[in-house]
């Protein structure tokens, strides 16, 4: 199912910090860090735990399930960015 | 009324499988997730959490606690027809959609998975098992491994009341935690679900991990048995379980492998529950992978002779099982053929007298 990551997000890397996984990307020390506006969850890598969203300052982090109407978009998004 | 989480929260005392990881996080390293937590937080399996630094596990307290026939675990190659003393408390690391013990493993996760918790001592379940006649203590139920400390707890009294120990497991262990469960554990069952990093992932895991911990049990000397449960559609195809028994017998052709029919449950109700002719082409997929020892379950009745052990020296019918009941027995006392004294592996000392 996996997490998506909306564009609320400010890319403090608290949600890396506390992936499992490693499936939050890109990092401060990747080369889109700076040019992306939010982090992106690998929706194939993702083991849908849950350990991302409350570190989550900004509560940018939802379930496909309860990703709000107009925010659908950010689905797709997080899975572009990993070539998905 | 306090939560479940607020409830469970102080049934705890401070683990010893974690580390520190930096100034803001510890890593726990009860199981595979080794997960990174900051101060205030929780891992995956949600009853292990940092507080001030320090990492609070589950203690003192049972889900469940009941004597079982040792073949439901399943085990059946040690004592035969005795009973396992079996426990466990709450949580799990995965969240399979097909759980059989969704009540317990998924109480902190689900609001709908709604188990009662009572007050436990090591001493006092070591001896209702003993009152009960238990030749066995074993932790299940939930996933074991996040409980492990207090699981070392039981099994040291088990221990000491003469009592075999053993984990009922996802397998999705660490190096550091069944390092620490060796002295303590004496029977190991694994739970081999998928060889799919995929479908691992759907269910909340990884392969690798799980991999890696199966070669290790058995290079430890646990006694290992494995269960997969054969989900249609899931994991049924000649490949998936051609590669499950190949990586088994890779591994020993003498680990018991049980292949079990999967019936719906919790949230995952399609396609179909597993039929007898898939357990008997995954274990005819086991035994052409080299494997001695495959049993088919939770079809009593309906598999033929895969309920029974069969000598691989000679052929002969040594246990004849239904279900959990042992129906014939003729091992001899040292765990060998009687009739080509073939040894047959296991932990079979006071085997029952049926």
């Amino acid at each position: 199912m996996a997490y998506v990551i909306t564009d609320t997000c400010t890319k403090d890397e608290l949600c890396v910090e506390a992936c499992p996984v490693d499936c939050i990307h890109p990092k401060k020390d990747e080369p889109d860090f700076e040019e992306i506006k939010h982090l992106m969850i690998d929706p194939e890598a993702c083991i849908d735990c849950g350990a991302c969203v409350p570190v989550c300052p900004t509560n940018s982090i939802f379930t496909l399930d309860e990703l709000p109407a107009d925010q659908q978009q950010f689905a797709a998004a997080n899975a572009a960015y990993y070539g998905k | 009324m306090p939560t479940l989480a607020a409830l469970l929260a102080e049934n705890t005392r401070e683990g010893v499988l974690w580390e520190r990881l930096d100034e803001r996080r510890i890593r726990c390293t009860a199981c595979g997730h080794c997960c990174p937590i900051f101060e205030g937080q929780a891992g995956v399996c949600k009853v292990r959490f940092n507080s001030g630094g320090k990492l609070r596990v589950p203690w003192g307290y049972v889900a469940g606690a009941q004597c079982d026939p040792i073949e439901k675990k399943p085990f059946f190659h040690v004592r035969p027809g005795s009973l396992a003393y079996s426990f466990g408390m709450l949580g799990c690391d995965l969240h399979c959609g097909y759980c059989q013990n969704w009540v317990t493993s998924q109480a902190l996760r689900d609001p709908e998975a709604v188990a009662p918790v009572r007050r436990a001592t090591p001493e006092g379940l070591v001896r209702q098992a003993v009152d009960s006649g238990a030749e066995a203590v074993v932790s299940t139920y939930n996933e074991p491994l996040i409980t492990a400390e207090w699981a070392v707890a039981v099994f040291q009294e088990a221990r000491a009341a003469g009592l075999v120990t053993g984990f009922v497991s996802n397998g999705n262990a660490t190096p550091q935690v069944l390092e620490y469960l060796r002295p303590w554990v004496d029977l190991y069952k694994v739970d081999l679900k998928s060889f799919n990093d995929r479908h691992y992932r759907e269910l909340g895991g990884r392969l690798q991990p799980i991999l890696d911990s199966l070669r290790r049990i058995h290079a430890l000397g646990f006694w290992l048995e494995v269960v997969t449960l054969v989900v249609p559609g899931f994991n049924d195809s000649e490949e998936e379980l051609g590669a499950i028994a190949g990586f088994l017998a890779g591994i020993s052709p003498d680990v018991p492998w049980h292949v079990t029919a999967f019936h719906a449950d919790y949230q995952l109700q399609a396609p179909r529950d597993t039929r007898p002719e898939d357990l008997l082409r995954a274990a005819q997929i086991g035994r052409q992978a080299g494997l001695r020892y495959v049993y088919a379950g939770n079809i009593p009745g309906g598999v033929g002779g895969l309920e029974d052990t069969q000598c691989p020296g000679c052929g002969e019918r040594l246990i004849r099982r239904r279900g959990y009941r042992i129906l014939e027995y003729r091992l001899t006392t040292d765990g060998r053929c009687e009739k080509c004294a073939t040894a047959i592996p296991g932990r079979w000392a006071m085997a029952c007298g049926v």
